[in-house]
């Protein structure tokens, strides 16, 4: 059965028609036309479709149903830069410490990070790397993503200094 | 010489898009008139089809068209092994196959069609192991093998499973054991594994009429895509247009034609629509192509003084249902697993056997992890047996200036220096004293040496096109494929050294397109840097050629009499008399109109020269062409209790000919390694009796995390400028994972005085050994 329910996406109110058993994956995906979050496995095991979800880094296709879905915020890769289009420190460092291949996980990571970061900008490195272990990288061996995670700490702080 | 832009890190010019989320891949592509695929799987690994009952089925909601495989009894090929159709005809081989495809309007409705499908069995014996395969001559999994067209380099043994044998005959193998005074030898086990890109693989296919097509696809090999779907309807190859949008990694799992047939002839039973099929990951692993695969024995042969004199090899690979993507590798495997050593006796047989799994496609290093596992280990035996230190044996028996390979190629000393690498790992590794064991923690040290040579058709090439806009900035285009490796970046920076231009005022080419892209062969083999590099280097110098003609023109001057900066072309004993590039770049056009000289526009391509297919015979011949030297090293700890291996430093030495982005290099020799260690002590592909692969998921199927990668990683590069690499760059991509297995096992014996000769290694394995 098809209901319609309204969530929050990039800060724009949407409503969306959801069947039973579809994912937030397949509605931001095939309903939003945000690609950006990405399906590599389909059931929560690479988080190549990790978004944040109220504050929180989430799998988009282990979240499933209108009881879930109904009033939700979620903040997706394509609203992370500004209007501008000027990047996200986050972005930023990825692109300086050389964290992005293939590209299709680079979403997923980023949106991981970007939750543990609101929620705990003095993440410990072990605390960081606990995180990143939710998802799966097959291009870069982790090494300059662990180096980007830092960068992004420390550019983070940075602009909340200044 | 200096240079500007060769050496240096830039950003990517593929990164703003992958960090914005702005990046589309083929599943990210939406069409008008877009309808959906679901496939339907056999129940069995081995079966002979009796019938397909689709009627049910075509009366399901949303269903537009149901097709078989006995639309289309096509055989087809991209690496000239003709043994596989588009959908299962007659019988199916491995358990992923595609039976049937329903074409609906909706995902949703297709996978509810799919239930309703009534296909009949009559099941086959399942054959898994390629030993065994080998020699069951009752249960052929082709009974045709013998009517298979295919290219005069594969040789199949009809009435077998064994599609192709390769065999290497250098010396005298008699003679070689003979000479020896010791020999050390084992057997050997190679899993099979899934590549895994993090993008599973899709197409897209249009057709307008039955005469064009167009496909969207996941593919590193778009140009191969094009020829084998062409050949298939026999239509004029120009009237199939592949397109690659964003890659989402590769590692030779998307350089076979796997799924584009079928994509191809479903859509064609519905002209018009643009019909859609991305893998689950499921499909991924059961129906695209595995990697790997192999059991062997080999024999090595040396005199007391430690020189090598006889290496003898039988390996089987357990190829799967076809053979097509997996015969070359046989090939490869076969003559590689000498290792990087100058042996004057070797006898190898390599068998490419049908077995009832997935078929085994190209996987990052191409036989070479699975060759030079085999004399890894075996050296380090030898070392052992001989009491001489694993390095200086190595160093005694390397290939250098002047030595002959197993091909019977010489080595000169421009394709590299193994000696400079070893040190560079010596020194890493051996500075400072092993950590003594301890109530938790045994401590190991191995070492490996590695070579890796492309294989390709004789005749692949990379080709460019570069056209100067009327701004005097440059389009440069190539056909090789982005999948992550950093290829455009890397043409990107080469061009501009070779046109002196600015950085910014290169574009280089994005998506792939066999309408609009220069020819490449296929992007496999780590050769697009090389190739393509030396192609761009050739097209430029064309370029820059027309602009000194049209300056001449203008000048009144001979055009060698003319240089070229970037910004003009001026005379070199007059530099004040010139003429700015923008004015030259579409011919110069006078005050009044007229305009004299040609369009600023070239295309030129680089292939290696000289390669061939080894000699039938003797299995020898040029086919290496042109090589990348290596070592590697490691440090570990075994934990006691659970078994469990962690990797407190791993070392790579690589003789790069010449470091085109620092960055760019240091991720593909980071990533390989970790993607190494998986495939050492992690992963492998398992089969129920029954042929059913029974963890083709990421959940069961485990692959690194960032908790099981090396503490530290350094990495060493060597820089012996290659004669014919752009500005001496050699091949790298694959490399990094071709040693990693030998370096860790032999560190495991270091550890736990355990010769293992099984991958995977798992905690389980060792705990045995160590009880």
């Amino acid at each position: 059965m098809t209901e319609w329910i309204t969530l929050t996406v990039n800060g724009v109110r949407r409503s969306v028609p959801c069947a039973a058993k579809e994912s937030l994956l397949e509605i931001l995906r095939d309903a939003l036309d945000l690609t950006g979050t990405k399906e590599g496995c389909g059931h929560g095991a690479c988080g190549s479709c990790t978004v944040v979800v109220n504050g929180e880094a989430v799998k988009a296709c282990t979240v499933r149903g209108k009881e879930k879905l109904e009033g939700i915020e979620v903040l997706t890769v394509e609203g992370l830069a500004d209007p501008e289009g000027n990047l996200h420190p986050i972005q930023e460092a990825f692109l300086r410490a050389g964290a992005v291949q293939c590209g299709f996980c680079t979403p997923g990571f980023i949106m991981r990070l970007y939750a543990l970061f609101r929620n705990q900008p003095e993440a410990t490195e072990d605390e960081i790397r606990a995180a990143l272990s939710e998802n799966l990288c097959r291009c870069t061996g982790y090494e300059a993503i662990g180096e980007a995670a830092l960068l992004a700490q420390k550019l983070l702080m940075g602009t909340r200094v200044t | 010489m200096e240079f500007q832009y060769v050496g240096k890190n830039f950003e990517r010019t593929d990164g703003y898009a992958k960090v914005t989320g702005a990046a589309q891949y083929v599943a990210d592509l939406k069409l008008p008139r877009m309808l959906h695929v679901r496939i339907l799987r056999p129940e069995y690994a081995h079966a002979r089809i009796q019938s397909i009952d689709t009627s049910e089925a075509e009366r399901s909601e949303g269903v537009v068209k149901i097709v078989t495989g006995k639309d289309y009894p096509i055989l087809f090929a991209a690496a000239g092994f003709y043994d596989q159709s588009p959908l299962a005809v007659d019988k199916v081989r491995h358990s992923g196959e595609a039976v049937a495809a329903v074409i609906a309007d909706t995902l949703e409705h297709a996978t509810k069609a799919l239930s309703k499908i009534k296909v009949t069995y009559e099941p086959l014996p399942v054959l898994l192991d390629p030993v065994e395969a080998a020699r069951n001559k009752e249960v052929l999994i082709h009974e045709r093998l013998g009517e298979y067209r295919h290219f005069g380099s594969y040789f199949p043994e009809p009435g077998t499973n064994i599609f192709h044998h390769y065999r290497l005959r250098k010396g005298d193998i008699e003679a070689g054991f003979k000479e020896a005074e010791v020999s050390v030898e084992g057997e050997f086990e190679f899993s099979l594994s899934a590549h895994s890109a993090l993008e599973p693989h899709g197409a897209i296919c249009r057709w307008e009429g039955k005469d064009r097509v167009e496909i969207w696809a996941s593919t590193q090999a778009p140009f191969a895509v094009q020829q084998t779907v062409a050949d298939m309807f026999g239509l004029p190859h120009a009237h199939v247009r592949v397109r690659v949008l964003y890659l989402g990694g590769g590692f030779g799992g998307k350089s076979d034609v796997t799924i584009e047939p079928m994509v191809a002839c479903v859509a064609r039973a519905v002209p018009g629509c643009a019909v859609r099929y991305i893998c689950s990951r499921k499909e991924v692993m059961t129906s695209t192509v595995l990697g790997r695969g192999m059991k062997a024995r080999a024999k090595l042969g040396a005199r007391k003084d430690g020189t090598f004199t006889a290496f003898q090899a039988e390996l089987y690979f357990s190829d799967g249902a076809y053979g097509d993507a997996a015969a070359n590798i046989v090939t490869v495997a076969g003559h590689n697993c000498v290792g990087p050593y100058a042996i004057e006796h070797c006898h190898v047989d390599s068998y490419g056997v049908y077995t009832n799994t997935p078929p085994v496609g190209a996987y990052r290093g191409y036989g070479h992890p699975e060759g030079c596992f085999l004399s890894e280990r075996l050296v380090d035996m030898m070392a052992r047996k001989l009491s001489l230190s694993p390095l200086d044996l190595r160093r005694k028996n390397f290939l250098s200036e002047g030595k002959k390979n197993s091909l019977g190629e010489t080595i000169r000393d421009h394709n590299g220096d193994l000696f400079k690498c070893l040190q560079n790992v010596e020194k890493e590794l051996f500075t400072r004293p092993k950590p003594k064991e301890d109530e938790r923690y045994l401590y190991g040290r191995g070492v490996a040496s590695m070579m890796k040579s492309p294989k390709g058709a004789p005749n692949a090439s990379s080709c460019c096109q570069i056209k100067f806009c009327s701004d005097g900035s440059v389009h440069v285009n190539l056909g090789g494929i982005e999948m992550g490796q950093g290829a455009q970046q890397a043409m990107r920076q080469i061009a501009a050294e070779a046109l002196r231009l600015p950085l910014d005022r290169v574009s280089v080419f994005r998506e792939v397109d066999t309408q609009h892209s220069p020819w490449e062969w296929q992007t496999v083999a780590s050769m697009f840097t090389y190739r393509g590099g030396n192609a761009i280097l050739k097209t430029a110098e064309k370029a820059i050629r027309v602009l000194k003609e049209n300056a001449a023109t203008v000048l009144r001057v001979l055009a060698d009499d003319l240089d070229y900066d970037g910004e003009s072309v001026f005379l070199k004993t007059d530099p004040d008399r010139k003429v700015a590039v923008k004015d030259l770049a579409r011919g110069y056009m006078y005050e009044n109109g007229l305009t004299v000289g040609e369009v600023a526009e070239s295309t030129a391509g680089d292939r290696i020269p000289g390669y061939v297919e080894p000699d039938p015979k003797f299995g020898m011949g040029t086919a290496g062409g042109t090589w990348t030297f290596g070592c590697q090293g490691c440090e570990l700890r075994v934990d006691r209790k659970t078994g469990e291996v962690i990797i407190d430093q791993f070392i790579s030495s690589f003789d790069v000919g010449r470091v085109i982005s620092p960055q760019m290099i240091r991720g593909q020799i980071v990533g390989g390694v970790v993607m190494g260690i998986g495939q050492t002590l992690k992963e492998k592909i398992e089969f129920s009796e029954e042929g059913k692969i029974t963890n083709a998921t990421w959940g069961r199927y485990k692959m690194p995390r960032i908790h099981d990668t090396p503490k530290k990683q350094t990495v060493i590069f060597v820089e012996t400028p290659e004669k014919r690499g752009p500005f001496g760059a050699r091949c790298v991509a694959e490399h990094p994972m071709v040693a990693v297995a030998p370096t860790i096992l032999n560190a495991l014996y270091d550890a736990t005085g355990h010769d293992f000769f099984r991958l995977p290694v798992l905690p389980k394995d060792l705990l045995e050994a160590l009880s």
